[in-house]
């Protein structure tokens, strides 16, 4: 089984261990490098890191663990998706761009392939299960918006490894044949105060672009 | 009565509240009995008389774009649920 993993930070470090040491086979995605002001929340990485690429680094920490991983120092987009994740069976979102997570999601509706989007910022965040058949990520946010990001409002470091850790569980089910969360997002509003999520299911919806294109491949 | 679900974003303007009640017949309604209770919300969610772009505002499981938008009538026992969205990773 293969996963890919789209962002080597705060989320993409706990997506990582936690698919890497269940057995997947992970193609780790990103362009970044490793700077100071990432350590307090994407504890993979060290103050040796500092200036390195984060996908490969993340990559060899995977491996030293017994996992098998590859990472690529490249921003993941449409253009290269074939060759990054074609013979991936899921693909799980962990960057901070807007734009990337609709490409992800858009690109795994029309491929057939179960992903999971995951944000995290301030005290919470939301993850997305998304399988065919399902409402997607556009049929629930329609647009890439300048949505906050952690760089732009911050966030509190464990955040990410609490919402980076139930993304990594979820997409697990996901790798297990399990479509029961496909079309939900669960919201951590603060998880100083509650680490209940609320659980929205939502359905498709009929003017979505990318699952309209589903319908035309099929 | 109907309530109203507050994202950890938008509590500071709520007192702290997770949820607020309200009595109204539509999500419209809904939103401007909680902005005279809360006032200020209903900036942070609308853009005149149009949900932003970037949230997304759900009566159960429907988001009211697939249904009457902040006409979609609500009942007593229905939870409205306000998601914004995060990228932040």
């Amino acid at each position: 089984m293969k996963a890919t993993i789209v962002g080597a930070g705060g989320l993409g470090g706990p997506l990582a261990f936690g698919l890497g040491a269940a057995g997947l086979e992970l193609v780790i995605v990103d362009p970044d490098v490793v700077e100071t002001s990432n350590l307090h929340r994407q504890i993979q990485f060290g103050p040796a890191d500092l200036g390195g690429a984060k996908a490969p680094l993340l990559a060899t920490a995977v491996t030293k663990r017994g996992g098998t991983a590859r990472g690529y120092q490249t921003r993941w987009t449409t253009d290269d998706a074939d060759d990054l994740s074609g013979d991936s069976d899921l693909v799980v979102d962990g960057s901070d761009d807007p734009d990337t997570k609709f490409a992800v999601a858009d690109w795994a509706v029309a491929n057939g392939k179960p992903y999971v989007v995951a944000a995290a910022l301030r005290f919470g965040g939301n993850v997305m299960v998304g399988a065919p058949g399902a409402g997607c990520y556009r049929c629930l946010f329609e647009d890439p918006v300048p949505a906050a990001t952690c760089a732009a409002a911050g966030v509190l470091g464990p955040i990410v490894g609490a919402i980076g850790g139930v993304a990594a569980a979820l997409a697990i089910g996901l790798a297990r044949g399990d479509r029961s969360h496909a079309g939900s997002i669960y919201v951590f509003d603060d998880l100083r105060a509650s680490p209940d999520p609320r659980v929205v299911r939502f359905h498709r919806r009929a003017s979505c672009p990318a699952c309209a294109r589903t319908k035309e491949v099929s | 009565m109907a309530t109203i679900r507050i994202p950890g974003a938008l509590r500071s303007l709520t007192a702290g509240a997770d949820e607020v009640t309200v009595t109204a017949t539509t999500v419209r309604g809904a939103l401007a009995e909680l902005e005279r209770l809360h006032p200020g919300v209903a900036a942070k969610v609308l853009n005149g008389d149009a949900v932003k772009p970037f949230v997304k505002i759900f009566v159960g499981a429907d988001d009211i774009g697939g249904l009457a938008n902040l006409d979609t009538p609500i009942n007593d026992r229905d939870e409205i649920a306000i998601v914004p969205a995060i990228a932040g990773g």
